[in-house]
């Protein structure tokens, strides 16, 4: 989404969505567990203040803003916390259509260190659908008073996507999430994020459907993902793959990875 | 499969053969699976130190969730922001009131001199200035004082935790325990509230929630329960106490509202939303330092200026139909008493008077103007250029229009009770889509409203009160 | 006068269009309601006469099909004629049976029942012991592609809430060997498969005592008056007549350690989550996993509030408040004491 072009059809699935699409050059996505303190970082980073209390599901609606850095636009989009994607609540729905079918150029996701456990959960889940994430350990502040120490860089091994530690209430990390979602539109930073294998039987299921996926929508990003959400009877996926939506999909990424290209290729020239 | 079926269709059958042969539990797994996952990686990045510092969050929480303390600690701390709103609000009211009333009489002074006509005049400033004026200082300096306290509870996680003490009387209800959560956010508005109520995943316990919303007095309404108590409840306390007695019957209206809320909310699970509750967890989520920057900007900005903006556009109108019905004459009366003598009747059934039920009607866009329509109407435009103080208030009221403390607590649980603002009826239209529903939670609070006060006024005259 | 028959005659006329009027008429609407009778009449004789070739044994004959359906025998045989002609069942030795055709009838009827069984419990929290009924009243509308919608919305459950196969939509119906709780030796741990709904009033009994399927149970005593089983924790005295209607197979050898539940957690103790009860289904069975409550896990109980229900347990570092009915259904398991008090 590196032009301007309300009437493509990426675009115009987001207006879809109540996204505003002009004037920005890349699309972030906002996703964590309640109470992480994501409000904070969207606040921080688009210095809106958009307020929000300190109770569960109290993003009930989507919050947009935007932010500028080395002379791109980023559009940021506020997800609603949820602890999983999994139980299709109505929250849990509108994140996860946001991040599958709005196609964000990159999807941060806010944690709290203080528990990571339950907010990897989530983390995992994500990097199922897309690979161009990036996850901030939120709250280290808290976490130092718990006397309690998050090693990102082994956790950014494990993940295999950039980790930030930030506090946001502080202002600390903020630089560091700017440049992080920068390598990751860019392609500069090399994404290899952790596939979570199943236990055998359903592992056996989904290497059957991924030559079928291939068929259906051919080039799609998270053949995985798409075939355990159809082992798990997912009514909104069924749609789309019928309704050729998922198709649509796999072309708009193809199209991606080729202008990046040629993007590459204009500047080896130079 | 059969040939012509395209490869999505395969896809979707195989899917489906596939599934019937995974394990029945194969949904608990996956999730198994992830979470050990997510374990296993947390351990290697996490090192949790020894050094273990008091940790003054469990033990608050202790207090403010404990079986024995826990609703009495509410309570309390509902009294303390009810007290320090009105006590702190009372002097800056009465400063703006009469800033705005000089500001009214210069304006006035100018356009007699001005040589404009009288009804043009009395229009603009004795109608649509007066209008704002009331609003703006009956509303700001309380609005301005309550909503930074409520918005520090609500940063700091304190109203989980009220769920949660709450949740024993709403599953007697057969209601969601979230309800708490969003009968919270009713305090603040009453659209609010019910925008709030998406938080409950069970369609019929969301409903409950939106149809009883109404029953917590959102802001608009609480400068009509702090001047009657300030006026009537508390007048005959000495005058150390008011500001106490005051908050304090705010407080019991709050929690008679509360009854209503649970009451009715067991009668629709029982009836018409018939169900049982349905499952019910709540995150009780870490205590979190709130940042006193942020509380300021929100609650001020965001709210104070949001609800006084929407109370200003609706206050000028209001006052310049008020204008209009107070100085066009049908024989000798004006158009407002015409209707007011003809609402008296009613009015007197249910401990009320005419005045008060045509102010409600006036008042439907908006019930912050309710005080302020009743006063102009008893004061009568033009007679008066200052606004009376709360003593004045409580000998005219008193003493020209017969009120009796029958009155005032009829008011106060009127409007409590009553139908809900243009706006809340809206957002009901818009969160049910139903007509059905949204007609149930616009007329059926205005029918227990006047079920109730016939009651209290029926008692209260047998025992000779009133 | 002349206005009273000009008004008559246009009232009649106006009726007579009515009656005769092609779908909304009087005819038409009497003429659907006593298809839609005939229909159902039709569907639960099926059912009936599979229920019996499904447990075995002799075939249904008139005077069951009579009794179950609440007819006069004169109209059952009409009925049963008319089965016949549109080739759902055929008569055989003593009684009927259902041809391939009327079975695959009678098992969409059965599916249709029990998906929306599922989804009342599920879904709507409906008591157990009214889903019957109200799924008697839902599943002559059996349209293949809603069942398929709502059999998707529930997450394709493989039983019903009383433990009962779902057929699948190809018309398969798995078979669950089970036998009466009444014959099973006693001190042998069993799992409950079936709750007999039928007849209600003895179901509403069993179900009032909180007996699941998928429970682990095992006799303790069996006398001719009374039956005693225990699920570890409680204790249930049953008369045989309940007991005769719960069926039971053998228990999976890792339930059987699993066998205290959430709510035995006092404050300040610790567990390993074992596992959900199997009759927690649907959206809050995938809540409950979602917020962590997976087996393995530990779980705290911390806050009681006021009467002790909810409770607020620590589960993955974040304290979550469950009701008495949810914490009900969460089995645990001792936590090994070395690892304690973290």
């Amino acid at each position: 989404m590196t032009e301007d072009c309300a009437t493509c059809p990426a675009n115009a699935s987001l207006a879809q969505m109540g996204v505003d699409v002009s004037n920005f050059d890349y699309l972030i996505a906002l996703a964590g567990n309640p109470n992480t303190g994501k409000s904070t970082v969207f606040n921080a980073l688009t210095g809106l203040r958009q307020h929000t209390g300190n109770w569960p599901g109290k993003t009930v609606t989507r919050a947009e803003g935007g932010y500028q850095f080395q002379n791109k636009r980023y559009k940021l989009v506020d997800l609603p916390g949820t602890y999983s994607l999994l139980s299709a609540s109505q929250d849990e729905e509108i994140a996860r259509n946001f991040i599958l079918f709005g196609q964000p150029d990159c999807t941060v996701v806010v944690n709290d260190a203080t528990c990571l456990e339950r907010n990897l959960n989530l983390v995992l889940q994500v990097l199922e659908i897309t690979d161009r994430a990036v996850v901030v350990v939120n709250l280290m502040d808290e976490a130092r008073r718990k006397d309690i120490a998050v090693d990102v860089r082994a956790l950014a091994r494990e993940l295999g996507v950039p980790v930030v530690a930030a506090a946001a209430r502080s202002g600390e990390g903020l630089g560091d999430i700017l440049a992080a979602v920068r390598d990751v539109v860019t392609g500069q930073a090399s994404v290899q994020p952790k596939r979570v294998q199943a236990h055998p039987a359903l592992e056996s299921a989904i290497r059957d459907l991924l030559p079928l996926i291939e068929q259906a929508a051919p080039g799609l990003p998270n053949p995985r993902w798409v075939a355990l959400r159809l082992l798990d009877g997912d009514l909104r996926i069924r749609q789309a793959l019928l309704s050729g939506e998922l198709s649509e999909i796999a072309a708009r990424q193809r199209q991606a990875v080729r202008g990046f290209s040629r993007k590459i290729a204009l500047q080896g020239a130079q | 499969m059969t040939n012509n079926a395209t490869p999505a269709e395969r896809l979707l059958a195989q899917a489906d053969l596939l599934r019937q042969a995974l394990p029945g539990d194969f949904r608990d797994t996956l999730v198994q699976t992830l979470y050990h996952e997510a374990e296993s990686m947390a351990e290697k990045a996490v090192q949790q130190g020894g050094r273990k510092r008091w940790d003054w969050d469990s033990t608050v929480d202790r207090l403010l969730t404990s079986p024995i303390f826990g609703l009495p600690l509410m309570l309390a701390i509902l009294s303390l922001i009810f007290w320090l709103t009105i006590a702190g609000a009372n002097v800056p009211s009465a400063m703006l009131a009469e800033g705005f009333f000089w500001v009214e009489a210069q304006g006035v002074a100018l356009f007699t001199s001005l040589g404009i006509p009288w009804w043009i005049t009395g229009f603009l400033w004795d109608g649509v200035f007066r209008g704002l004026g009331w609003v703006i200082s009956v509303m700001l300096p309380p609005m301005a004082i309550f909503f930074p306290l409520f918005t520090f509870l609500e940063d700091l996680g304190y109203l989980p935790r009220v769920a949660f003490n709450m949740d024993w009387l709403f599953k007697k209800a057969g209601a969601h325990g979230k309800q708490s959560l969003t009968m919270a956010m009713g305090f603040g508005c009453n659209a609010a509230g019910i925008i709030a109520t998406r938080v409950i995943d069970s369609p019929r316990e969301r409903l409950i929630a939106i149809l009883t919303n109404n029953f917590v007095p959102c802001n608009g309404r609480f400068p009509t329960l702090i001047m009657l108590a300030t006026v009537f409840v508390a007048a005959s306390f000495p005058p150390a106490l008011t500001s106490v007695i005051a908050a304090g019957s705010v407080v019991t209206v709050v929690v008679i509202g509360i009854i209503f809320t649970l009451v009715i909310s067991g009668v629709l699970s029982r009836t018409v939303l018939r169900g049982e509750a349905s499952a019910f967890s709540l995150e009780l989520p870490p205590f979190r330092r709130p940042n006193l920057r942020q509380i300021l900007y929100t609650s001020l900005i965001d709210r104070t200026i949001f609800v006084l903006w929407r109370a200003i556009q609706t206050a000028a109108p209001a006052g310049a139909a008020i204008w209009l019905l107070a100085n066009i004459y049908v024989g000798d009366t004006s158009l407002a008493w015409h209707v007011a003598n003809a609402l008296q009747p009613l009015g007197n059934l249910v401990g009320l008077d005419g005045v008060i039920l045509l102010a409600y009607i006036i008042a439907i866009p908006a019930n912050e103007i309710v005080v302020p329509t009743m006063m102009m109407m008893y004061l009568g435009v033009g007679m008066m250029t200052d606004m009376p103080a709360y003593s004045e208030m409580h000998t005219m009221l008193v003493g020209q229009y017969g009120w009796t403390t029958l009155t005032a607590v009829n008011l106060m649980l009127f409007s409590l009770l009553h139908n809900p603002c243009a706006t809340t009826i809206m957002t009901m239209w818009k969160e049910t889509r139903s007509l059905k529903w949204t007609t149930l939670g616009a007329l059926g609070p205005l029918v227990i409203a006047f079920a109730v006060t016939f009651l209290v006024a029926v008692v209260a005259r047998a025992f000779g009160l009133g | 006068m002349d206005n009273v028959v000009l008004g008559v005659v246009i009232v009649g006329s106006i009726g007579a269009i009515w009656v005769v009027l092609p779908r909304i008429g009087a005819l038409a609407l009497w003429r659907r309601w006593r298809d839609d009778r005939e229909r159902h009449l039709a569907e639960d004789a099926l059912k009936f006469i599979h229920a019996r070739e499904w447990r075995g044994g002799r075939p249904a004959t008139l005077e069951g099909l009579a009794g179950a359906l609440g007819l006069p025998s004169r109209r059952v045989v009409f009925l049963a004629k008319r089965l016949e002609t549109r080739g759902l069942i055929r008569s055989a030795a003593g009684g009927f049976r259902l041809t391939i055709e009327g079975e695959r009838l009678a098992l969409s009827v059965i599916r249709a029942h029990r998906l929306w069984e599922r989804f009342l419990v599920d879904e709507a929290r409906m008591p157990l012991a009214d889903v019957h009924a109200e799924a008697e009243r839902r599943e002559h509308d059996a349209d293949a592609a809603k069942l398929d919608a709502l059999e998707t919305l529930l997450g394709h459950p493989t039983v019903d809430p009383h433990g009962d196969p779902i057929p699948t939509g190809r018309g398969e119906l798995a078979r669950v060997e089970s036998r009466p709780l009444t014959d099973w030796p006693t001190g042998q741990p069993a799992q409950i498969v079936h709750l007999e709904d039928e007849p209600p009033a003895l179901f509403a009994q069993i179900a009032a005592e909180g007996l699941r399927p998928g429970q682990i149970v095992r006799v303790v005593e069996a006398t001719p008056e009374r039956l005693t089983l225990s699920d570890g924790g409680k204790t249930f005295a049953l008369a045989p007549v309940l007991a005769a209607n719960i069926f039971v197979a053998e228990a999976p050898a890792a339930g059987e350690t699993v066998s205290r539940r959430l709510t035995a957690l006092r404050r300040g103790e610790t567990a390993l989550v074992g596992a959900l009860d199997q009759g927690l289904q649907g959206f809050t069975r995938r809540r409950l996993l979602d917020l962590g409550l997976t087996p393995g896990a530990r779980i705290t109980a911390e806050l009681p509030s006021m009467l002790g229900d909810p409770v607020a347990y620590r589960v993955r570092g974040t304290l979550i408040a469950l009701r008495r009915d949810q914490a009900e259904q969460v089995l645990i398991n001792e936590a090994e004491p070395a690892s304690q008090g973290v």
